[in-house]
């Protein structure tokens, strides 16, 4: 990879690279399989939370017993993940790594508050996931460094949690998607997280929604103001398939019923 | 058919004879044939619109090891080839290898590679550079009709056809209505989008000077024809070979560039050379359709009885007249078809097909009566409406009844006796309609956006020679041929000028002879898609072969069944009018005297002494016969739709789709359910999402299959189909044409479902796809108006 | 010119070693290089699903995948899955049920159908749909197909099943 520096790939699964290949729009001069490094193909348990390496197909995340146990949010996602060959191919490492702001890995990692791990020439680092995804298609990682695992911490005791996407055909790229996680104490929202994707540059948290929804219950009224509320914090742009008004539209309905999904989990013993 | 021998195979559920080798991999497509030392073509195609080509700098390219050339116009001397019409003030293009001179659509191809593999021969074409003049793009039909600036030099304008008609008199029909309703309706272009792309492999034969083109083609026929004037080659050295073709819906029945050039190349360099499209290219170069802009208006009395309708249609047909339909083609159909199914004397409509910077439009199944129909349904219903009249009731009242066959259309298209109205009643029993529009109600009433549509269409299918599948087309396309023969062994062959590619014809025509003779199915085998077997053929389009092939093969299997009976009574001793054939056994009737086929056959062909000299030059068991239906069939239907929205993502779902079709006697049930299933999400696909976009540049922006969104299983619902089966009159078999009629009602049902849903905002739908996006705005500006 | 790798893989059941380019992908391997052309190509973006194979049991894009990154592994193509006069039972059900027209999405919907069925999990019509969902069918309108795998699925759960395919698990 170093001594092909800025004209070499990683490739793993290739769901997303290999489309760019077919199309001609990518001609490296070094492709690096990584599909086959054992070590990249764990899922790990320990007590802070789960570590996925970078292998991990979608597929599996989506039977892994570890994840329903913990993260279940990360089971349900995965089957709004393109089509059952595609989750069979494509990793984890690779949907990280390629930041498609419509992908709901990146989604997972942001709303989740996922730690990426990085290795290269310069030895391991982490990163935020918040920090990981800088812009559309493009990450933090440098071209000579291979991401090797995303650790998901566990979620309080007695989360609820929800996702939802809308897209225009089943397993397409998501218009808007939205995913939230919250605990609730004596009826009301004690913690909450609340993740978009494909309504801005990159996957993002809604901070100044989580604080407005602290210390309140999910009424009707607190809805239509979140729904609002999301609808002016988002950036979508316009594509064949949706204007940014739409998108903008869309994203708060998918808020809202990410959250109302959330609130009914958080209520269940 | 004898009067005594009821039919067996025809209206059963016969399994397909190509089932086991699709189904195992054995099929053979074009791409999946290897002839020793092919070269592969590789294409450079235009990224401009419209431009001058002013160098072409293959520098970097002819050193490049694996590649044998690249070859730009200036390499051929072939005339174009023009897509000619008797059709008045029409202006023609002509149809060559690549591009001379000028671009005229983004992926017009202007220089081929020729190298040893498809991956050197896009190495290289990646390396050559184009340098072009630009010249203003013309994306809008409106703008291109009134430019200066022509896209075909020769021409005076961009428009290439222009029509009147007029029938009765519209204007006191619309002096005398109740009610008046119009609208303008646009429906988006579309590409038909076979799963396989396009794919030609030419071999000449340096020996014997002859070509063979392998080609995804449906309509070999035309395509040998138009190869033996394109290269001055007589027609007997010119054979056209569509083997396995994965699907068409009309983007396959038109003579394309890519087929010239392997032809050329091929003849030119002595080996064979294949080119096979890649679905970027598929999705810019093979023909487009259903893109037109229809301002109409319906004139109706205070009992909802259609007075008058008028129209101006303006059809984008893209950068070429396409060959061998035409640009009249699909804007044509429209006018044609727009009356329906329906007593409406009075009508008047104008054509406009303006050339642009898109793609060639072409044939795509439904061809224009997708659009025709999505209007005058919508009409309907908005005049339903306005007079609080039940839309299935306003179609009762309207339709033509039974004893007005035949009926003379507005447009001058006549109607053969067919189910109008029989459909609509049958489909208002298949789902129950009372107690559809209930359920449609409690929705309702829960809040729930959840539409009713109706549509009733009919359609001309199985044309004779008295018509022209194509307005002011000079092929004739109303005869088919068939060549029934028993060899030796007693083996049937039937040889057929049309060109299966996924309609299940050599089941069905094997049906039909297996039944003529007496033999098992199985037992015959059905060639087709082979110009070289034929003395003249076509192919398969224009809901054609059935009618056409199925009555040709009935008559060449009835006599080569008299050669058989002829023969076997000498050998029996018998009377020929005693003899019965089943299973493929001779016997005479109150004796137990039998022969086999397969005695038959060796006795006529290898034991002709048996016969007397006097027999033997009419002995050969084999017959071909033409059939012709002279003006062909009326097929029709009416489709029923239940669709829902989704209030907040403004997401359309079908919940329920029903049709119930007269297509004449069935010959397989089980064929004909999945024809008119196919139609059927081809029509949804068109209702709810796909559509070709392109920019003011004429750059396409739906050139992958992301971006152009074809509906999957999840996306369509359990479709239910019902039959009325009844033989047609007039035509051998009693068949009527089917295969298109799906794509034809959907649309136009789904549209009225979807209004229907959204009735309480007073929202006209007038474009299709109805997107969530189009709805989304829609119901946004619905709501700022009422505020 | 591109150095060639060597790679040793499974398909159908057979070991074949060839020296190929990097940049092969796995369609042209197949269709190619070992002459199986039921695996058809569509699309080469992953989306049609026509080119779907199985790859050490599970459905993948062959038209995702570089050939040499199938060294080593066991492919199943449609040839693999049945024979004429020996189909699987859900080619069985395909032909019963009409269940394709043209034939070129069958291979990559019979790989799919194929996952389905190895899941052996009971699936409402509504979930085979969402299941066959990456594999576009333009011509059956997929009514057919939904009841050919509906039922090979059922049979299969209620151990009725014959004639499966050799790598049907």
């Amino acid at each position: 990879m170093a001594s092909h520096r800025g004209e070499a790939k990683l490739i793993a699964g290739g769901q997303s690279l290999m489309p760019m290949l077919n199309f001609r729009l990518l001609d490296p001069a070094l492709l690096v399989d990584i599909s086959r490094l054992p070590d990249l193909a764990q899922i790990t348990a320990s007590g802070r939370g789960i570590t996925v390496g970078a292998g991990v197909c979608h597929h599996a995340l989506m039977r892994s017993p570890e994840l329903a146990e913990r993260l279940p949010i990360i089971n349900h996602t995965m089957q709004y993940v393109a089509h059952m060959a595609i989750r069979n191919r494509g990793t984890i490492g690779g949907s990280l790594a390629h930041g498609d702001p419509a992908a709901e890995l990146p989604l997972l990692a942001v709303l989740l508050d996922a730690d990426i791990h990085i290795t290269g020439p310069a030895g391991d680092r982490t990163a935020r996931a918040e920090d990981f995804f800088l812009a559309p298609l493009t990450t933090d990682l440098s071209e000579d460094e291979i991401l090797t695992a995303v650790t998901f911490p566990n979620l309080a005791a007695g989360s609820g949690w929800g996702f939802e996407e809308i897209a225009r055909r089943t397993g397409d790229f998501a218009l808007a998607g939205a995913g939230a996680v919250l605990t609730l104490h004596h009826g009301v929202i004690a913690d909450v997280r609340l993740a978009m994707m494909g309504v801005d540059e990159t996957p993002r948290r809604l901070p100044a929604i989580e604080a407005m929804l602290l210390g309140r219950a999910w009424d009707a009224g607190v809805r239509a103001s979140a729904v609002r509320q999301v609808r002016e914090q988002v950036n979508p742009m316009s594509d064949l398939q949706a204007s940014a008004d739409y998108r903008r539209h869309l994203a708060g309905v998918v808020a809202g019923r990410a959250l109302d999904t959330a609130w009914a989990k958080g209520h269940m013993p | 058919m004898q009067d005594d021998a009821r039919p067996k195979l025809i209206g059963s559920r016969v399994q397909r004879l190509e089932d086991p080798r699709l189904l195992t991999g054995a099929g053979g497509f074009v791409d999946d044939i290897q002839l020793a030392h092919t070269l592969h073509v590789a294409l450079v195609r235009s990224d401009h619109a419209h431009a001058r080509i002013l160098t072409i700098d293959v520098s970097a390219v002819e050193a490049l090891p694996g590649v044998l050339g690249v070859y730009t116009a200036d390499d051929f001397s072939a005339k174009p080839l023009h897509a000619t019409s008797r059709m008045k003030g029409y202006q023609s293009t002509g149809i060559t290898a690549l591009a001379d001179g000028k671009v005229r659509y983004v992926g017009e191809a202007i220089a081929a590679v020729v190298a040893e593999s498809r991956y050197i021969a896009e190495d290289a074409a990646s390396l050559i550079t184009v340098d072009y003049a630009p010249l203003p793009d013309l994306v809008d039909p409106r703008i291109a009709a009134a430019s200066n600036v022509l896209l075909h030099e020769h021409h005076d304008s961009n428009i290439l056809v222009s029509r009147k008609f007029a029938r009765g008199d519209v204007a006191e029909a619309f002096a005398n209505a109740s009610v008046r309703v119009k609208d303008s309706f646009r429906f988006h272009r579309k590409t038909p989008l076979a799963i396989e792309n396009r794919s030609y492999l030419a071999d000449f034969n340096k020996g014997k000077q002859a070509l063979t083109l392998y080609s995804s083609t449906q309509v070999p026929g035309v395509i040998r024809d138009a190869l033996a004037e394109i290269l001055a080659m007589p027609g007997h050295s010119v054979r056209v070979v569509a083997p396995d073709v994965g699907g068409g819906f009309g983007g396959k029945a038109s003579l394309y560039p890519e087929e010239i050039l392997v032809s050329l190349l091929s003849r030119r360099l002595g080996q064979p050379v294949k080119w096979t499209s890649d679905r970027l290219e598929d999705l810019l170069t093979t023909s487009q359709a259903f893109d037109e802009t229809i301002d109409a208006e319906l004139a109706v009395d205070k009992d909802g009885r259609l007075l008058g309708l008028k129209a101006e249609i303006l059809g984008d047909v893209g950068a070429y007249s396409i060959y061998p339909w035409t640009a009249a083609l699909e804007p044509m159909q429209v006018a044609g078809f727009l009356p329906g199914p329906y007593q409406l004397a009075n009508y008047q409509a104008e054509v406009v097909a303006v050339a642009t910077n898109k793609t060639p439009a072409g044939p795509y199944r439904g061809v224009g009566r997708p659009a025709a129909a999505f209007v005058l349904e919508r009409l309907i219903d908005m005049a339903a409406k306005r007079l609080d009249l039940d839309p299935v009731e306003m179609r009762r009242r309207n339709l033509v009844q039974p004893h007005q066959f035949p009926y003379r259309t507005g447009s001058g298209i006549v109607w053969d006796q067919s189910g109008f109205t029989e459909c609509l009643e049958l489909a208002c029993k298949g789902v129950d309609y009372p107690a559809f529009q209930a359920e449609r109600n409690t929705a309702r009433q829960a809040g729930r956006w959840f539409g009713v549509g109706v549509a009733s269409y009919a359609e001309l299918t199985g044309i004779g020679s008295r018509m022209s599948a194509a307005p002011g087309m000079p092929i004739n396309t109303g005869t088919e041929t068939a060549t029934v023969e028993i060899d030796a062994s007693g083996a049937v062959r039937a040889t057929f000028g049309v060109a299966s590619h996924g309609q299940g014809l050599e089941t069905t025509l094997a049906q039909i002879v297996a039944d003529e003779l007496g033999v098992p199915v199985d037992g015959v085998q059905v060639i087709h898609g082979d110009s070289a077997a034929v003395t003249h053929s076509t192919g398969t389009y224009a809901s054609r072969s059935a009618v056409l092939a199925g009555g040709a093969a009935h008559l060449s299997g009835q006599a080569v069944r008299a050669k058989v009976l002829e023969a076997a009574a000498f050998m029996l001793e018998a009377d020929a009018d005693d003899l019965d054939i089943e299973d493929g056994i001779i016997s005479e009737r109150g004796t137990n005297k039998t022969l086999s086929l397969a005695e038959v056959g060796r006795a006529v062909y290898s034991e002709m002494g048996r016969f007397p000299l006097d027999m033997r030059a009419e002995l050969d068991l084999r017959a071909t016969k033409f059939y012709d239906p002279e003006f062909g069939t009326t097929t029709s239907a009416t489709h029923i739709a239940a669709v829902e929205i989704d209030p907040e993502t403004f997401i359309v779902t079908v919940k329920r789709f029903l049709v119930a079709e007269d297509c004449g006697r069935l010959i397989n049930p089980m064929i004909v359910d999945g024809q008119v299933h196919g139609g059927i999400v081809q029509g949804i696909g068109a209702a709810l999402f796909e559509e070709v976009v392109h920019d003011q540049n004429g750059q396409a922006l739906s050139a992958s299959l992301v971006d152009y969104v074809a509906p999957s299983a999840a996306e369509v619902p359990k479709l239910e189909v019902l039959h009325l089966d009844t033989a047609a009159r007039g035509t051998l078999g009693g068949y009527r044409g089917m295969g298109e009629g799906g794509t034809i009602g959907a649309p136009a049902a789904i549209a009225n479902a979807i209004t229907d849903a959204l009735s309480h905002l007073n929202i006209n739908i007038s474009q299709l796809p109805a997107t969530p996006e189009r709805i989304y705005r829609l119901v946004t500006q619905a709501i700022e108006g009422d505020t | 010119m591109i150095r060639k790798r060597p790679i040793t893989l499974t398909v159908n059941g057979s070991t074949y070693a060839r020296d190929i380019e990097p940049r092969r992908l796995l369609t042209d391997f197949l269709r190619e290089d070992l002459g199986l052309t039921g695996t058809h190509v569509g699309c080469e973006h992953g989306v049609c699903g026509a080119c779907t194979v199985l790859l050490d049991g599970n459905s993948a894009r062959a038209c995702l995948c570089l050939a040499v990154q199938a060294d080593g592994r066991d492919v199943t193509t449609v040839e693999g899955m049945g024979e004429i006069g020996a189909l699987s039972l859900l080619q069985e059900k395909f032909r019963k049920h009409h269940a394709l027209q043209c034939g070129f999405c069958t291979p990559g919907m019979l790989a799919t159908a194929h996952e389905i069925l190895n899941d052996a999990a009971p699936l409402t019509d509504a979930e085979i749909r969402e299941a066959l969902s990456g594999n576009l069918c333009r011509c059956t309108g997929y009514e057919h197909i939904v009841r050919a795998v509906s039922e090979a699925l059922s049979e299969r759960l209620g151990g009725a099943a014959t004639g499966s395919a050799p790598n049907a698990g």
